[in-house]
């Protein structure tokens, strides 16, 4: 037996589950950097790093999240039977936190994390299963201004992450359900627009509202889905002949939204985009996700959820995002092609001047320059430093007299 | 800013693909163009000639921004693509057959139902809603084979012209689903390359409608 004929049925590749990555010295280095980048983004906000457990019991995550959600978990069974599930998001998570140990406050909370997900995607599906997400909750502010924070907040830490060309774009989770309501349709038709919105299916939508007397003016701005973007001029275009209440105050808070969003100074990268399609019974008011041109996927999403923190007992008004930092990765690859290596110093010595060479490497490490000290003899030199990717190495203290002048020397070449 | 990568159908649905693409002014493609290269640029746009499941993968992944697609591809893919207009063309029919002579043509459900389909989540689908005891058979190709072989009692299987259905002595039992070719996009390209994206959606379902109308007449 030879080739495919000889391998065992259903090995996986190299050892690891499909789905899965390892992630080599290089990238992981950079993406355990651009994590960090987006956390000192948060914290420079305000907002406090916290750790929420990989796992929790499937009735936490089923208090917060709906039914095709859970669908989609890593589930198993503890000792005594419980049902537990990996984490396939961490705002459930934080809001358990609030609720249970948080809840006197003091409000606002400024929260932040990072850490895995896990999703049960279908095999070879080119998809992660394991992905990192870093997010933000600003728990116990209703207003608006608080939703503006998340997304400017949002916007900064990507761009201190170095990814580029974003674009935010802003909704409202209030608004198509309460276009659907004004336009007259009862609940199974509205049920079957949500859902039809729900799947990106546009042309069940328009085949869900040829059925009903759909009163003109909703008729057409659905049908304009999902052309209903632009800046703050088309929420006047949406108002005109629009008759619901609650429509027309998903678009009034969006007014307001824009305003504030403008004095964050990010306008020039938000759109405003009432067709919106996001989770429908999670959030409830303005609502956020933010793409880039290097991406076929939002590399980050947010949004107003004022009702989930009462799930767990607690009625408290909150907003927040995620940013997924793997995809955030991939786009700065994609722009940039291969990124350079980070620079490594290696340290050689000859003979006995090992006790020589390893002082010298202290003093490069005490300097911030990350350097790593041969093993064994065998430069040709007394010391020898020597810079992957660079054309240079040098003689240690012989080119600079003493061991100290080497390295203030070596530290600053380097830099 | 560069164009737009968009994924076409070989097989059934390529010609009237490139023929509807010309007729909205968007492409002039020749299909024959297609059998030395997969991949044509035309203006600033790329065009790719993928096998028709592979559509909505490359679509979501982001390997092309939008793809013409039959619904039917769409009911069995997982993939999340927004769907952007019917265009009409590759009309067929996902229905339940059975042999002309059996008990279940002259409908009576039989306990346990054999079913033979290359479309097992559509199937998965219909027989949800339905209390039967059924087993699925996924097969590739030439599904009508299996009630007259004994490997299944019925297909669940695309009809376009019920000819296929007619020389091999099934008839329609049920209807699962009506198919036509659908205008899929990107999630992230629709918001990205709104205009480019909608131009092309707006072209098309004109173009669809143009036909339609004129087909009528």
């Amino acid at each position: 037996m030879t080739g495919l004929d000889a391998l065992p049925p259903g090995a996986s590749v190299r050892g690891r589950a499909d789905g899965f990555t390892d992630y080599l010295v290089g990238p992981a280095a950079r993406r355990r950097m651009l994590t960090d980048r987006f956390i000192e983004a948060f914290e420079a906000w305000g907002y406090g790093f916290m750790v929420t457990p990989l796992i929790e019991p499937l009735d936490t995550i089923a208090a917060g999240v709906g039914g095709a959600r859970q669908s989609g978990l890593f589930r198993f069974m503890d000792s005594d039977g419980a049902l537990l599930a990996l984490v396939g998001e961490r705002t459930v998570s934080v809001a358990r936190v609030v609720a249970t140990q948080l809840h006197e406050g003091p409000f606002p909370l400024r929260l932040c994390y990072a850490g895995s997900v896990l999703r049960n995607q279908t095999l070879n599906a080119g998809r992660r299963r394991e992905s990192l997400q870093a997010g933000c909750e600003l728990v116990g502010a209703s207003g608006l201004a608080a939703d503006a924070e998340c997304i400017a907040l949002a916007a900064a830490a990507l761009e201190r992450g170095g990814v580029e060309h974003i674009q935010v774009d802003v909704g409202h989770a209030d608004f198509i359900p309460g276009l659907l309501e004004s336009a007259g349709l009862d609940a199974p038709a509205r049920e079957e627009v949500l859902a039809a919105l729900a799947r990106r299916d546009l042309v069940a939508v328009e085949s869900a509202l040829e059925g009903t007397d759909a009163a003109d003016a909703e008729r057409r701005l659905l049908l304009a889905f999902p052309t209903l973007r632009g800046g703050r001029e088309i929420l006047d275009t949406a108002a005109g002949g629009l008759r619901g209440e609650r429509a027309h105050r998903a678009l009034q808070e969006l007014a307001q939204l824009w305003d504030l969003l403008d004095a964050h100074a990010i306008t020039d990268r938000v759109h405003l985009d009432l067709g919106a399609v996001r989770d429908w019974d999670y959030y409830t008011g303005p609502t956020f996700e933010v793409f880039s041109v290097d991406s076929g996927f939002a590399l980050g999403s947010g949004g107003r959820y004022d009702t989930l923190l009462s799930r767990f007992g607690v009625a408290c008004p909150a907003t927040g995002f995620v940013l997924h930092v793997d995809r955030c990765h991939d786009s700065i690859v994609r722009r940039a092609g291969t990124l350079d290596a980070p620079v490594a110093v290696q340290v050689s010595w000859h003979a006995d001047a090992h006790a020589r060479a390893l002082e010298l490497a202290r003093g490069l490490r005490g300097r911030g320059v990350a350097c790593a000290c041969d093993l064994v003899a065998g430069g040709d030199g007394d010391v020898l430093v020597s810079v992957t990717g660079a054309r240079w190495a040098s003689r240690g203290h012989h080119e600079h007299g003493t061991i100290e002048a080497a390295v203030a020397a070596l530290a600053e070449r380097v830099a | 800013m560069s164009g737009l990568r968009i994924a076409l159908p070989g097989g059934t649905l390529f010609e009237s693909a490139c023929n509807l693409l010309q007729a909205a002014g968007v492409a002039r493609l020749d299909p024959v163009w297609f059998d030395r290269e997969l991949s044509i640029r035309e203006g600033d746009d790329v065009y790719v000639k993928v096998r028709p499941t592979d559509v909505p993968t490359y679509v979501e992944m982001g390997g092309c921004e939008c793809g013409i697609v039959g619904k039917d591809v769409l009911w069995e893919s997982n993939r999340e693509c927004y769907e952007l207009a019917d265009l009409g063309f590759g009309q067929c029919r996902l229905v339940l057959a059975a042999p002309r002579d059996s008990a279940l043509a002259h409908g009576v459900w039989p306990q346990a139902l054999r079913v033979a389909t290359k479309y097992p989540v559509s199937a998965q689908r219909f027989f949800a809603a339905r209390s039967l005891n059924v087993v699925l058979i996924r097969l590739h190709g030439s599904v009508e084979l299996a009630p007259l072989t004994g490997l299944a009692d019925c297909v669940l299987d695309i009809s376009a012209t019920g000819r296929t259905l007619l020389a091999n002595n099934l008839v329609e039992i049920a209807e699962a689903g009506r198919s036509s070719a659908r205008l899929i996009a990107n999630h992230a390209a629709l918001k990205t390359r709104n205009e480019a994206v909608g131009a092309i959606a707006v072209a098309l379902r004109r173009a669809a409608s143009e036909r339609l109308t004129a087909g009528a007449a």
